[in-house]
């Protein structure tokens, strides 16, 4: 805008001084003409009316109606010209030497008039620019000589001063509003749509009851009133969603409450007949038998399902204690050894140091340990199954190493998933709930701990879990690395 | 014969309970509503009583309440729940004990009985003092300054079993094992809610105890009053 207004200023000057220029070449002209006519008329008359001739000329060009430009004439001696008399003359104390030395060849050289931009000194001082516009001429009894009108440009400076003032006005006046169109622009549209951005992103991370103001009737409002109607939408979408998976879990959990009377008393009845069984027929006896390990099972994976509902539901709690946890992986073989010994494996226990204390939910920990040491057991193959213990000042970590049938890579993806099982052809001789290592996955992320899967077909698995001594804090390292020292590929 | 009041609405539980007991020698009161449990309570009072926590009627935790409020009777908690809250519910309600359904074994069951009808300690003769309490083990007393105070009997066998051994640290396993005759459990809200109602009846300050005195991260142990 600048530039045009800039373009526009310097075309309408140029305009105005191409005006000027003509007006004057015209009074010059004209000027100059009325004083040939009067030396023509003057011819041959005596020295001193030639010389009120002069004076004349002089007076009635130089004198100025009202808003006139100022005008001064000057009479120069062509060169070459020796008569007596000597009419040369500037009026009103002009400077003869502003009349620039081209113009004054350039007039000797034709007989029309020539015109230059020069500046007007007067011998007062005062310097003004100016248009100096120049012919020959004959004076009577003086012969040749070049006379110049210098018309002053002040007023044009003026004029044009006002103009450029004008125009830098009119543009401070364009940019202000400009400016205020812009900021009424951004009012009415960037700022709906950047409390739309920003209520997205709160929508985003999770609270869903933010709405948009809508407050006027145009586009914009009708973008705040869609976006608001997707809000709704996708609340409801959401709550129905919640209440679904909520109602489901509540199920879950009252199948598993309800399920536990009628279990008590099939235990019950199942541990009489169980106890009394030495006087049975034989198929009764094993019947027997298997009534009271099925309905151990059976607990199993009803206690099992009550802690993934738990879990679903978010209502798992820690309730974390100070304890030894080398002392409870310990135990926790020690209970093992037994079932691990039939399964001809063994399991050795061994840790960087005698006691380690950490503060954590001590049964969940203990069930991750006995869950892990299960399927190891379960997989061991009758080799041995190693458990190494390591601790830093604020993590500890437990791993547990097999060398038996191993895991391969579609089985790491898969390993903690609920209910799902290494090899379907494989007989579920232990009889576990395949709940084990999820519920064990979830316990460790409860502590802010990680439990990681690694193995290979044929060359066993290591399952390390790592947790951080306090059980708020998070875990810094992994102190075992997941893939164990004495593997190589 | 030892009776043992046995309130659950589900009838063959209670029947399966009741044939349990009997084959262990003690004999059986059954009730199936908790609002008919005070009136049964008042004619046949029992040795002990065995409580649901879902009841019709009344639930068990309100149950437990009004037998506290005029009977030291041991009451075991009987819950299909093993969320802590409940749990704690039922202790903090004067419950002595709680399984969980459904039990391992019904021997289990029939231990934790006979340990809470047991009369512990009996080992221990004469008059016991720990700060400023005076207990006579025999009679089954508390008295500070000749005043009785009730306790309920767990949580007199709890104060004697730290008593007899004045200075030793328990841990918490250590007390389920003495007290509830737990051999291997790590529920330790047992301990924390009893020795915290223990304390609300013998201490002067319970906030501040003097004579059941926590030795962080191990357990518990009998405080020595400064100059008694």
């Amino acid at each position: 805008m600048g530039a045009a207004g800039s373009a526009l200023n310097s075309q309408l000057s140029a305009g105005i001084k191409e005006v000027n220029l003509n007006t004057a070449l015209i009074e010059a002209r004209s000027t100059i003409f009325t004083a040939e006519y009067r030396f023509l008329l003057a011819q041959g008359e005596k020295d001193s009316v030639v010389q009120k001739v002069v004076d004349d000329v002089i007076s009635s060009a130089t004198t100025l109606s009202a808003n006139e430009n100022a005008r001064e004439v000057v009479f120069k001696r062509s060169p070459g010209n020796t008569r007596e008399n000597n009419y040369e003359i500037a009026s009103n104390l002009l400077d003869p030497t502003s009349i620039p030395a081209t113009l004054s060849e350039r007039v000797r050289k034709t007989p029309d008039l020539v015109y230059q931009y020069t500046n007007m000194n007067y011998l007062t001082g005062t310097r003004v620019q100016g248009l100096a516009i120049g012919q020959k001429v004959q004076i009577p009894n003086a012969g040749q000589y070049e006379m110049y009108i210098i018309f002053s440009l002040a007023n044009q400076g003026k004029t044009l001063d006002l103009i450029s003032r004008s125009f830098f006005l009119t543009g401070f006046l364009l940019l202000f509003l400009v400016g205020l169109i812009t900021w009424l622009v951004v009012r009415q549209v960037v700022k709906p749509v950047r409390e739309a951005a920003a209520i997205a992103t709160e929508f985003t991370a999770g609270d869903f009851g933010k709405r948009l103001k809508v407050e006027s009737q145009d586009e914009i409002s009708t973008l705040g009133l869609a976006f608001n109607e997707m809000a709704e939408s996708i609340e409801k979408q959401i709550a129905r969603l919640e209440n679904l998976s909520r109602v489901q879990q509540r199920f879950v959990s009252d199948v598993s409450h309800e399920l536990r009377t009628p279990l008590t008393t099939l235990r019950m009845a199942s541990e009489v007949i169980h106890s009394s069984k030495d006087g049975f027929d034989p198929i009764v006896e094993r019947s027997a038998e298997l009534l009271v390990a099925q309905l151990d099972r059976f607990e199993r994976l009803l206690e099992d399902l009550l802690e993934v509902s738990r879990f679903d539901a978010e209502v798992a709690v820690l309730e974390a204690v100070d304890f030894d946890i080398v002392l409870l992986v310990q135990r926790c073989a020690d209970d093992l050894g037994l079932v691990a010994k039939e399964r001809k494996t063994q399991i050795y226990v061994n840790s960087t140091e005698p006691v380690i204390m950490i503060k954590a939910d001590i049964r969940r920990v203990e069930r991750i340990l006995r869950n892990l040491l299960s399927n190891a057991i379960d997989h061991a193959e009758e080799m041995q199954i190693d458990v190494h213990i390591v601790a830093s000042e604020h993590d500890v970590a437990v791993g547990v190493r097999d060398y038996g049938v191993g895991l391969d890579e579609n089985a790491l993806t898969r390993v903690f998933d609920r209910f799902w099982r290494a090899d379907p052809s494989r007989a579920r001789t232990r009889g576990g709930t395949g709940l084990g290592l999820s519920i064990a996955l979830e316990d460790a992320r409860l502590h802010n701990g990680e439990l990681e899967a690694w193995g290979r077909p044929g060359r066993g698995a290591h399952f390390v879990v790592t947790l951080p001594r306090n059980t708020w804090e998070r875990i810094d390292q992994r102190l075992i690395p997941l893939q164990p020292e004495d593997y190589k590929a | 014969m030892t009776l043992v009041m046995v309130v659950d609405d589900d009838q063959d539980l209670a029947e399966m309970l009741g044939i349990v007991l009997t084959g262990a020698g003690i004999d059986v009161d059954l009730v199936s509503r908790g609002d008919e449990v005070m009136d049964v309570f008042h004619n046949n009072p029992p040795d002990l009583v065995l409580l649901d926590v879902m009841l019709p009627g009344l639930d068990g935790i309100e149950v437990c309440k009004l037998i506290r409020a005029e009977s030291m009777v041991p009451i075991v908690m009987l819950s299909a729940k093993g969320d802590t809250q409940d749990v704690v519910k039922g202790l903090e309600a004067g419950a002595d004990d709680y399984m969980v359904k459904p039990f391992r074994h019904p021997s289990e069951l029939i231990a934790r009985i006979r340990t809470r009808l047991r009369r512990t300690n009996a080992d221990v003769s004469g008059l016991l003092t720990i700060g400023d309490l005076a207990i006579d083990v025999q009679a089954h007393q508390v008295a500070r300054g000749g005043k009785q105070i009730a306790l309920t009997r767990l949580e007199f066998d709890l104060l004697v079993a730290l008593a007899k051994e004045p200075g030793r640290v328990f841990t918490r396993d250590a007390l389920l094992s003495e007290v509830w005759g737990y051999r291997h459990s790590t529920d330790t809200r047992l301990v924390n809610v009893h020795v915290q109602r223990l304390r609300s009846k013998i201490e002067h300050d319970a906030e501040h105890p003097e004579i059941v005195v926590t030795v962080r991260g191990v357990g518990y142990k009998a405080g020595v009053m400064g100059g008694s």
